[in-house]
């Protein structure tokens, strides 16, 4: 009897993310694009772009760039505990496969999934926006896909209260760079190996709205959440599945 | 030797298949309080083997199943499958595996679903698909194939995690209360199941409290509580003869005559009757003697199986 077959399984956690999680990424988005975005397009009409002159810029910079944010959360969300605290993983994983593999799979496909729903999201924007640029955007997700989700995929292994774990790390990482950052002393050695949160802003505008990016930055956030998602990989490889 | 064998005494020539070594799991909380789940337990279990486990709530029967699919590691010894590390042995041969609780996505259609641990188990999609529609008719399902998981009743349930199991041809399935929740009609059709599943190079483990379902399908029954094996009985009644042992009989003529054969016979109305008697051979003769006189002899019951005593006398009694 051959082993489990993952890459055909791969069709299967693509459809649940889309039933799951996809659709409500979509919708989401869609509600607070428009709450946010379309009366400011209205009042400035052909003025509004992301044209570094035009005041619509910062919008839509920091709409779309929370909108990802929120995608990768909502993605992210159990995407190792919910099985475990559910047990599926008893079913799962008495099969011939690795739950190693498993869930690295799951993981990129979950990352094909939020592109894939940025991709309608960004579409649409491109739309109404001509100048939003669709490639930028996308790159953008992945780059926070990467490093938040990687950071996410770490804690999801780790502890069963990933949400609410990640939402923590990440706000917590924000207010203690911004009080110790910039102050002298040991404190502001030590919030430097924090998330590196406070790039993504900087970053949001440079991929975004100009299509750059400082390569350090990028390399770093890309980097800090590959690291916890190897980690993560090898807790699962290690450590055990149950409680 | 009454029933009670240890693993180096098992009469089976047969390779071990599963090899728990002094095994022992503890979980420590985080205050530091600590609890062991399982306590020096060594066990051997050959091939074609059907191997029942018994315990009370807590003895630590799922712990020990959760070591043995590699889901938790032992805090101490070591479990082997075949000689690999469970985890190792299940990656690359899987395991047939019913959960006590069966955990479903509950989103999920019960037919979708066992094509999904098909493809998990290896199966191409026509091998899946085929397979499926043949555990959907044997186990009953035809008309809850298009349900969700959420709808299925207990009992549907439970036949949709034994179906998930039986999926592919393994050489170990792992049953932890396979009965659980299933009708008598189910719960024979079960056991007539299980019996078709025994074959020679297959092992099976069943962990149950039903102590007449693991009398009737097991070889040997492994009672362990608190964590620790108390004992291994071997199912046989004929190596097994208790000391003193009761029964009931029933007859279907010839009541009269059961005082002769056996004096101390207490009436328990309706054709039946206790007797007690010191050996088999002592119940063969007097029962020979009764049917001599005229009695026609309906059925002869021991009061507790072999097992059943057993378990009393590790446990106490069962629940």
């Amino acid at each position: 009897m051959s082993r489990g077959r993952l890459g055909q399984y791969t069709l299967w956690q693509f459809r649940d993310f889309v039933v799951e999680r996809g659709i409500a990424i979509v919708l989401i988005g869609l509600m607070l694009g428009y709450v946010l975005i379309e009366p400011l397009r209205r009042a400035l009409g052909p003025a509004f772009s992301i044209d570094a002159k035009s005041p619509g810029r910062p919008v839509l910079v920091m709409v779309s760039s929370s909108i990802v944010s929120l995608a990768v959360l909502i993605a992210l969300n159990g995407i190792v505990s919910t099985d475990r605290k559910m047990g599926y993983y008893r079913f799962l994983f008495a099969k011939p496969v690795s739950p190693f593999v498993y869930y690295a799979q799951l993981f990129f496909v979950y990352m094909a999934g939020v592109l894939a729903s940025m991709l309608v999201l960004s579409g649409l924007l491109h739309w109404v926006v001509p100048s939003f640029s669709i490639f930028h955007f996308l790159l953008y997700t992945a780059v926070v896909f990467v490093a938040m989700g990687g950071i996410g995929f770490f804690i999801s292994v780790a502890t069963r209260f990933d949400w609410l774990t990640l939402a923590a790390v990440w706000l917590g990482s924000r207010i203690l760079r911004d009080i110790y950052g910039e102050k002298p002393g040991f404190l502001s050695k030590l919030v430097q190996v924090l998330p590196p949160v406070h790039k993504l802003n900087d970053l949001a505008t440079d991929i975004i709205a100009n299509g750059t990016a400082v390569a350090s930055d990028v390399v770093w956030l890309m980097a800090y959440g590959a690291v916890f998602f190897v980690l993560g990989l090898l807790l699962l490889r290690y450590g055990p599945l149950a409680d | 030797m009454d029933g009670v064998s240890t693993a180096s005494h098992f009469r089976h020539a047969s390779s071990i298949v599963i090899d728990f070594r002094n095994v022992g799991k503890t979980y420590r909380s985080l205050l530091g309080t600590s609890v062991k789940a399982v306590e020096e337990f060594s066990l051997q279990v050959p091939e074609g083997e059907i191997l029942g486990i018994a315990g009370p709530n807590g003895a630590g029967k799922t712990t020990l199943i959760a070591m043995m699919l590699g889901y938790l590691r032992p805090t101490t010894g070591t479990v082997e499958i075949n000689g690999l590390s469970p985890r190792e042995y299940v990656q690359r041969n899987g395991i047939g595996y019913l959960s006590e609780l069966v955990a479903i996505n509950p989103k999920w259609r019960a037919e979708t679903a066992l094509i999904r641990y098909a493809t998990l188990a290896g199966m191409s999609t026509s091998q899946g698909r085929a397979r499926v529609d043949e555990l959907i008719e044997l186990l009953g399902l035809a008309e809850h194939r298009a349900k969700k998981v959420k709808a299925l009743s207990k009992g549907n349930l439970q036949r949709l995690g034994l179906a998930q199991a039986l999926l592919r041809d393994d050489q170990i399935l792992v049953l932890d209360e396979p009965t659980h929740g299933l009708d008598p009609v189910w719960t024979q059709k079960f056991r007539d199941i299980v019996t078709e599943l025994r074959r020679p190079d297959r092992t099976i483990l069943i962990a149950s409290h039903n102590l007449d379902e693991l009398q009737r399908l097991a070889d040997r029954v492994a009672i362990i509580d608190h964590g620790r094996l108390q004992r291994v009985v071997s199912t046989g009644y004929e190596q097994s003869a208790p000391a003193v042992t009761r029964f009931r009989l029933t007859l279907a003529a010839g009541y009269d005559r059961i005082l002769e054969s056996f004096p101390l016979a207490e009436d328990a109305g309706r054709g039946e009757y206790d007797v007690t008697v010191g050996s088999i051979q002592e119940l063969n003769s007097a029962l020979a003697d009764l049917i001599r006189r005229g009695a026609l002899v309906a059925s002869v019951v021991p009061e507790h199986s072999v097992l059943e005593r057993q378990f009393r006398e590790a446990v106490g009694d069962p629940q």
